[in-house]
């Protein structure tokens, strides 16, 4: 219901921010929002940060395009008017984006997220679980109750990544913690979202995260109920000045950079590129008044163990929820079996759906 | 034991609260449906008010005069709804559905500089002493003005209709217009009335969600519980005092499904997702004897609508 206006004013500002002068004509389909502070709002970030440090490209944007045969139509739309390279930034989008790629041989395609390619589809993505991990450190040293909460959309791979690194930071520092898990079976429902906080403070959690399409609502139950909270997608300390502990963040600008650059000077690579802690793609935010300095340096002492790559998120011995060894000490999971992760680690209540 | 009263409380004022946005809406619709119109818009009108209230919050640090703004954005809308029905003779369900997606589109299209935005809210009861009640106190000291509000607003609208002469006359263009024109009044003001007090209604029930309850604006926030109202309008067989047992009902299934998970119940998330649709409509089929047999309370001048519009 919502398509025919959003399209309506996508089209005007097609037509304002394309200008014949530029070289490269870069487009970027979101999902949801762009101003939704959170998953888009960082897509978004990424591609401001992209027209600032990039003189000869413009970009335009289509937001809200939801993730069937529309988005397919909206990218044909973009590359007829002189677009070359196509970011179609949600999950979903990836076999619509193989379409279009096949019928575009020339234009160039980086899905965000995805774990397929062809010769002019290329992904990329942040292993921002390990960001989630240091986040899950600062949360279980900070708990009393032992309780952590997580606000939790959809069962998909990056979430379970993000619920089981969570854990496991946690019950790094402190093995008595656990983390119940609520699925809200939505990205963006404030009201489901802001009962689920209260429903798993209620049940004893003292600090809450998730992975919702933004971090507003959890966080600011949380600080109205005087419990800690660590943000997700975006910053949102501003909204819990008392109890915010720590939050994962995106910083997609300089990965953009790098691909678009790559298109202009011919050396693209159909590829799966991914970010992390050390090139920056994923971060920590700044810490909140509520973390303890002995927390910060453990958190500080753990991230430089992980850039150095010392220690890794993903290495064994890993339990899974039933006590069974999922992946043995001395393996390490692949970036393909993290990116296709199916199951909860021990310490974690609440069950796959 | 004392745990136990403690988890079932916290279940009813979570259930409270989640219905609160719903109950006003079902209230709003109740007096809409009993002048003989269906608003379908109410959704739309109840996106307006969320995205209204916020702003104004936003901008002028006071959440009553968002909460009256989103008075007035509802009725506005509800306008069109008046216009196209009452002065074009439009089909109802149409002109409300037009209604639903204009809301929508025009509350996504304003409200994105407020996305993010934060606001001060409405203090909860809990500072003015009720907090110290024993048990119940601190359930209490929870609950916000919308929900005060909102309950209040119950016996209110009851009192108007069922004891004034207006109401009887409200009641009367509902069952009949034909009728009452020939008793020499004329239906269309009290339908006006009727549609403008449904979108006043709904304008607060966004505030009540958008301002107090969530202090967010995200698009499309209220996800169809505009249309789950108009559905609970039939559960409350378009009684006022029915109206908060049905929101509630919704209210319980919503609480429930979360609060379900955190207990560590073994039901898949899909499932229980469905509860707050599953339950009321369970409680409709089951009531659907009684609705054939007595008409269900549905005012007579409804069936217009629905057979030959």
């Amino acid at each position: 219901m919502k398509k025919p206006l959003s399209i309506l004013l996508a089209s005007t500002l097609l037509a304002t921010s394309i200008s014949a002068m530029a070289e490269t004509k870069v487009g970027f389909v979101y999902v949801g929002p762009k101003s939704d502070y959170g998953y888009n709002y960082a897509q978004d970030q990424g591609r401001l940060y992209l027209e600032e440090h990039l003189e000869d490209v413009e970009t335009l944007y289509f937001e809200n395009i939801p993730e069937n045969a529309d988005v397919q139509r909206v990218m044909e739309r973009m590359i007829r008017s002189g677009v070359e390279i196509v970011f179609p930034t949600s999950y979903g989008y990836l076999d619509h984006a193989l379409k279009v790629a096949e019928k575009y041989p020339d234009v160039h395609f980086a899905h965000s997220g995805g774990l397929k390619t062809s010769d002019n589809l290329m992904t990329y993505f942040a292993e921002i679980d390990q960001a989630m991990y240091l986040a899950g450190i600062a949360a279980g040293m900070t708990t009393e109750t032992n309780k952590l909460g997580f606000i939790a959309a959809h069962p998909i791979p990056q979430v379970l990544r993000n619920i089981n690194a969570f854990t496991r930071g946690a019950r790094s520092v402190n093995p008595e913690v656990t983390t119940s898990v609520i699925w809200t079976s939505g990205w963006s429902d404030p009201s489901k979202e802001s009962e689920a906080a209260e429903a798993l403070i209620d049940n004893g959690a003292d600090v809450l995260t998730g992975h919702v399409d933004s971090p507003i609502n959890y966080v600011q139950v949380a600080e109205e109920r005087g419990v800690y909270s660590v943000g997700y997608h975006a910053d949102a300390s501003k909204f819990a000045p008392e109890g915010w502990l720590v939050g994962a963040v995106w910083n997609w600008g300089p990965m953009m950079v790098d691909i678009v650059e790559s298109v202009e000077d011919g050396t693209w690579e159909s590829q799966h590129l991914r970010g992390d802690l050390l090139t920056g793609a994923a971060q920590l935010s700044d810490f909140g008044s509520a973390v303890s300095d002995d927390t910060i340096a453990e958190v500080e002492e753990r991230r430089q163990m992980i850039m150095d790559e010392e220690y890794q998120v993903w290495a064994g011995p890993i339990t899974g929820q039933d006590g069974k060894v999922i992946v043995a000490e001395g393996d390490t999971m692949t970036l393909q079996e993290t990116e296709k992760m199916d199951f909860l680690v021990e310490g974690v209540e609440g069950r796959l759906p | 034991m004392e745990m136990i009263i403690i988890e079932v409380l916290s279940l009813l004022f979570a259930a409270l609260r989640s219905a609160t946005p719903v109950l006003a809406v079902v209230l709003g619709e109740i007096m809409t449906q009993r002048s003989g119109v269906i608003n379908l818009g109410v959704e739309g009108q109840m996106l307006m008010g969320a995205m209204t209230g916020f702003a104004v919050t936003a901008i002028t640090g006071d959440p009553w005069l968002g909460v009256v703004a989103a008075c007035g954005a509802g009725i506005l809308l509800s306008l069109v709804h008046v216009v196209l029905v009452l002065g074009c003779g439009a089909n109802q369900i149409a002109s409300g559905i037009a209604v639903m997606i204009l809301g929508g589109g025009l509350s996504a299209y304003y409200g994105i500089p407020f996305v993010g935005e934060k606001i001060n809210s409405f203090d909860s009861f809990g500072g003015s002493g009720i907090g110290s009640i024993p048990l119940i106190g601190r359930f209490l000291g929870a609950t916000t003005p919308t929900v005060l509000l909102t309950l209040i607003s119950i016996p209110v609208i009851s009192l108007f209709l069922y004891r004034t002469r207006s109401g009887l006359h409200w009641r009367s263009v509902g069952e009949s217009s034909e009728i009452t024109r020939n008793l020499g009044h004329s239906p269309v003001p009290y339908q006006f009335a009727a549609i403008v007090f449904g979108g006043l209604m709904s304008g607060f029930a966004g505030a009540a969600l958008a301002v107090d309850y969530t202090s967010n604006w995200v698009e499309h926030m209220t996800a169809g519980r505009g249309l789950v109202a108009v559905g609970l309008v039939i559960v409350a067989r378009w009684n006022p005092w029915y109206a908060l047992p049905a929101a509630l009902l919704f209210g319980v299934s919503e609480a429930l499904n979360l609060r379900l998970q955190s207990w560590g119940v073994d039901v898949s998330q899909y499932l229980l997702a469905t509860l707050p649709y599953l339950i009321p409509l369970v409680v409709l089929m089951l009531s659907f004897r009684g609705l054939k047999a007595g008409g269900g309370g549905m005012p007579m001048g409804l069936k217009a609508v629905f057979t030959n519009s």
